[in-house]
Parts: structure tokens; C-alpha cells; sequence
């Protein structure tokens, strides 16, 4: 019984973990916390749904297409809302509100076009595979997979490669990455690009699990904010495991208590990270001088 | 007319929520929301002690009140702790483990199902049922909350608050204990917040936990956004205003399930329209931090 929780908190985990990589690349790079993230989740999920049900397209080419216009929705966000704010040199709170402000938008745009009521893309039961003790689904199976390779690749460019460098810098120190010609404009779409299109991956996931509706993106990216805090937040691979433990921790919740309570001890996680360890897992701690 | 006496009820209700709120937002820099919580937790209190306990509503109320002042004290002594977006943060974190209790401790708030049958407000045997007279006791309500916020920001304290939010560290060197300040105006807000709650309770005399989620948090803000923070009449202008646009969708015959998006949308809109080009809002004095 053990065991399967554990396979089943690592693949719920494995889509958190996605989404919160996302949200953390963004939220370091631009210190925004960009709750349209979960609207550009939603959104994707949306798409998907619209050419694969509605269109008939191909699976495959449906969720190229969602992945597409995840990452297109996040660099529009940023280039419509976010950057003239900066060009005007708005104030921290302005940024939160608009990000809020086009999280309501969106949804209730989606629920105009598509509807309220949870729509589902697969019915009847899916293949199982057995190992050992513990039986996964074929879409929990490729969630772990999916997220593994995803997980290798930003690790690998974020170490290897110019632009990933760069995104580090401007999270590590914004004024020392524009004096030393880091092209910010350029680096800030890239980092909403990049998140955004992680964002869509967990999206496809989910909706291919356990279908959609206009508010799934606002509960994940809260289970994101709290998963980038515990991993830590200026530590970008720290998403992943802060997701990871928290998929965990919610089917432990789920076993020992139950799946009531799941949204109450996440939140107390939160509360409890922030007061005592803010600089998360594997974050260092820092003198006050040094923030 | 009774529909103009609803609306101007609710523009009451809401009036407490957006006053209450521009204590913290505007006089003292605190981008809270988790203010739907505390609205939550009045309505609760009052609901459950008039339907379970049979108490009178003017005693029910001042219970809420300080109940409502007693948890914020839990979510302000930790909350005060951490600065800019871990503060924000730590706001949406309460807002979130509110919402789950009142959801999931169904033997105490009965879940989703809610609490039905919520009695009237009765005083020395009149009672609180028709339109016009619960009009007036929702104004008697909103006045004695304006004159209370009116009369702690134009105090020595007010100045004080506005010192903390425009330069903490400054008011800090004058020998203020921010923590302190800073917990004073939370709770007060908190309990003017469970007053509005309990109109709202015996008002629509049936609640769920529905009426009080974030979403709900993030429109009281947007309420004192729009109309503008950090003086007397924004929140006044920006409830009034954001209150009545439904109304002026429903003589434009849109239908009812595309005018609660269209709305949404429209105060969205709005919202990111101010954020632009004017982040004080319509008729208010601070400029957001």
C-alpha cells in the first residue's frame, strides 16, 4: 500500500513538479508571481481539448498545437501586460494585480467560449502495467517519464547553454546581467516561453488523465507557488523536488486522513516554510546583507 | 424599488469590505488577500450561533466580531514576519486553509451544503425582515464602520500609518513599533470585515463556503483599486461604481450566464487598465507598492 502511494505521489508529483519548474524559471528571472501562469495551464489544456475533440486532429499534432500556445500565451503576457509596466517603472504590487487581472480575464473567456462543466477527453479505463507490487496507469507511467526527460533537458540547458546562463544571471543579479549585455527583452520572453510551454506539458497531462475545466489552472499554480517556496526558491531545480514531495505528501494525507484535508496541510506547509525556512530545501540561507 | 434596495444593501456590505481593506492597502501598505477569510468567518459565526444556539443577532454580532478579531491575530503574528511577496504569499496560504475548513469541517459549518435558514436580525421584538428596514440597519452598520476607520486615519494614528507605509524603516527610527501597528490595523480591519460578514449571513440568510474564496478576496481588492486607495472616498467611489456595472449589463438584456463572465471580464479589464495608466485609481491618494 505504501509502495503504490509513493508511485502515486511521484506521478501527481511529476506534473506539479513541471508546472512549478515553470512558474520558478519565471518568478526568478522577473521576480513576478505570475498567477497567469495558471491561466496559461488552463488555457492549454483548452486548446487541446478544442483541436482534438472539436477539430479531430491528431493527438499528437493537438498537443504540439496546445504546447505552441501555451508558450505563445506566456511571451503575449509578457509583452502585452508585463513589459510596458516595467517601461514605466511600475511599483511590485501593480505586476500581481495584472497578473490576477488577466488570470480572471482568460478564464472567464474560456468559460464563455467552452463552458463551465468538466469536459473529459478519454473515457472508459486506460492500459496498467505492473511492477511488482504497485500498478500504474499508462498516463501516470508517462507522467513520471515525461517528467524526467523534461527535468533533464532544463537542468542541461540552464548549465550548457548560452541562453540558459544568461537566465541564471538576470535571476542571480538583474543590474550585473544588463551591464554585462545580457539582452533582458530577449532573456524575460525566453523565460516565459520556457515556462510557460512546461506549464502546457502538465496541462496535457492532466487532461489526458482526468479531463479539464476552466479551473484547474488556479489549484495547480497555488500547489506551484508552494512547491518553488519548499524546494527553494532561488534554487531553479528545487521546483522539482519541492513538487515532488508534495504529491508525496498528499497521498500520504489522502491515506492517513483524507483527501479533505489535502488542501489544509499543503497550505500549513506553505505557512510553515515561509516563516521558518524561506530560502526553502536546498536553498542557503543568507544574511540580511546579502538578499 | 425593492430591487434598488437590494443593490444599495449590497453596495453597503460591500462598502464595510472595501473600508475595512483600505486600512491595510491603502494607509498602511499591506496588499492583503485573504480579507474574504475574515468576511467568512463573521458570517459563519453569527450564522451558527443565531441557527444552532438561538442567540440574538446583537449578541451574535459582537461574538463574530471578536472572533473574527481573534483568528486574525493568528494569521497576523506570523504574517508580519515576512515582507513584500512572501507576505502576499503567506495572505493567499490563510485565505486557502480558511476555505478548506469551512468546506471540509463538515460537522461544524456543514461543508458545501451550507448553512440554511439563517434568521432575521430582531431588536426588542422588531424584526429585521422587510427590504427598507434591513436597508437601514445595513447603513446604520456602514456608517458606524466609516466613522471608526474615518476617525482612526484622520487621528495621530493614521499619520502614523501612513509614515508606515511610506517609509517603514523611517517610522521605525522614530521609536514606532511597526509589529504592533501594523497588528492593530489588521485585527480592526479583520473585525470590521466580520461585521460586513454578518449582514451579508442574515441578509441572503443562507451561506456556503463559496461566498468566500480567493476569488472573492481578489474582487474586495479590486473594488479599492479601481476606486482608489488611501483616503476616505476611493473605496466609496470604486464599490458603488464596480457594483452597479451588473446592473447596467442586466437593462442591456445581456443573458444571466454570459453576464457573470462578461463581468468578470469587464473588472478585469478595468483592473489592468488602471494598472496602466492610473495605478491610484479613480479617486485615490496612494500609489501601489
Amino acid at each position: 500500500m505504501f509502495f503504490q502511494l509513493l508511485a502515486n505521489g511521484l506521478t501527481s508529483g511529476s506534473v506539479y513538479a513541471l508546472v512549478a519548474l515553470g512558474f520558478g524559471l519565471i518568478y526568478n528571472t522577473t521576480g513576478i508571481i505570475h498567477f497567469a501562469h495558471g491561466i496559461v495551464y488552463t488555457a492549454s489544456a483548452y486548446i487541446l481539448y478544442h483541436c482534438f475533440i472539436n477539430l479531430h486532429l491528431s493527438l499528437f499534432a493537438s498537443i504540439a498545437l496546445s504546447l505552441t500556445g501555451a508558450s505563445l500565451l506566456g511571451i503575449l503576457i509578457e509583452i502585452v501586460i508585463y513589459a510596458p509596466l516595467r517601461k514605466k517603472g511600475a511599483a511590485p504590487a501593480t505586476y500581481i494585480i495584472s497578473s490576477l487581472a488577466v488570470y480572471i480575464l482568460i478564464q472567464n473567456l474560456i468559460a464563455l467560449i467552452f463552458g463551465n462543466e468538466t469536459k473529459i477527453l478519454f473515457s472508459g479505463v486506460g492500459k496498467t502495467y505492473q511492477l511488482g507490487s504497485i500498478i500504474l496507469t499508462q498516463i501516470q507511467l508517462l507522467e513520471g517519464v515525461i517528467f524526467l526527460f523534461l527535468f533533464i533537458i532544463f537542468c542541461l540547458f540552464l548549465t550548457g547553454t548560452k541562453t540558459g546562463i544568461a537566465l541564471r544571471g538576470l535571476a542571480s543579479n538583474p543590474n550585473l546581467a544588463v551591464v554585462l549585455g545580457i539582452d533582458v527583452t530577449k532573456a524575460r520572453a525566453i523565460a516565459f516561453g520556457l515556462g510557460s510551454f512546461m506549464a502546457g506539458t502538465g496541462a496535457a497531462l492532466v487532461s489526458l488523465d482526468v479531463g479539464i475545466d476552466t479551473n484547474m489552472g488556479l489549484d495547480i499554480f497555488l500547489l506551484a507557488i508552494v512547491a518553488v517556496i519548499v524546494g527553494g526558491v532561488k534554487v531553479l531545480p528545487g521546483a522539482a523536488l519541492g513538487g515532488l514531495m508534495l504529491g508525496i505528501i498528499q497521498n500520504l494525507v489522502i491515506w492517513q486522513a483524507s483527501a479533505r484535508w489535502m488542501d489544509l496541510i499543503t497550505f500549513l506547509i506553505l505557512i510553515f516554510f515561509l516563516l521558518f525556512r524561506p530560502e526553502g530545501i536546498l536553498g542557503r540561507s543568507r544574511r540580511v546583507e546579502e538578499a | 424599488m425593492n430591487y434598488l434596495f437590494h443593490i444599495l444593501i449590497m453596495i453597503n456590505i460591500y462598502l464595510i469590505l472595501a473600508f475595512s481593506l483600505n486600512l491595510l492597502v491603502g494607509y498602511t501598505g499591506l496588499l492583503s488577500l485573504c480579507h474574504a477569510a475574515f468576511y467568512g468567518i463573521g458570517a459563519y459565526i453569527s450564522a451558527l450561533l443565531m441557527t444552532k444556539l438561538g442567540v440574538n443577532f446583537f449578541l451574535a454580532l459582537p461574538a463574530s466580531i471578536l472572533g473574527a478579531m481573534l483568528l486574525s491575530l493568528l494569521v497576523a503574528i506570523p504574517s508580519f514576519r515576512l515582507k513584500g511577496d512572501y507576505f502576499i504569499l503567506a495572505t493567499v496560504g490563510f485565505q486557502m486553509i480558511v476555505f478548506c475548513l469551512l468546506y471540509n469541517w463538515i460537522d461544524l459549518t456543514s461543508g458545501p451544503y451550507g448553512i440554511p435558514g439563517i434568521p432575521n436580525p430582531s431588536l426588542f421584538g422588531f424584526e429585521f425582515s422587510t427590504l427598507p428596514s434591513y436597508l437601514i440597519l445595513s447603513l446604520v452598520f456602514a456608517g458606524v464602520c466609516f466613522f471608526v476607520m474615518r476617525k482612526l486615519v484622520l487621528s495621530p494614528f493614521g499619520r502614523v500609518l501612513k509614515a508606515v507605509r511610506e517609509d517603514e524603516l523611517a517610522a521605525q527610527a522614530l521609536g514606532k513599533d511597526i509589529f504592533k501597528i501594523k497588528i492593530f490595523v489588521f485585527v480592526i480591519a479583520s473585525g470590521m470585515a466580520a461585521v460586513s460578514g454578518c449582514l451579508f449571513a442574515h441578509y441572503v440568510t443562507y451561506i456556503d463556503p463559496t461566498s468566500f474564496t480567493l476569488e472573492e478576496s481578489i474582487f474586495i481588492i479590486t473594488l479599492i483599486i479601481i476606486g482608489g486607495t488611501g483616503n476616505l472616498k476611493g473605496p466609496a467611489v470604486g464599490t458603488v461604481f464596480l457594483l452597479i456595472i451588473p446592473e447596467i449589463l442586466r437593462f442591456l438584456r445581456i443573458p444571466d450566464e454570459v453576464a457573470a463572465n462578461l463581468r468578470q471580464m469587464i473588472y478585469a479589464i478595468l483592473l489592468i487598465g488602471f494598472m496602466y495608466f492610473r495605478p491610484r485609481g479613480i479617486a485615490g491618494e496612494y500609489k501601489l507598492e
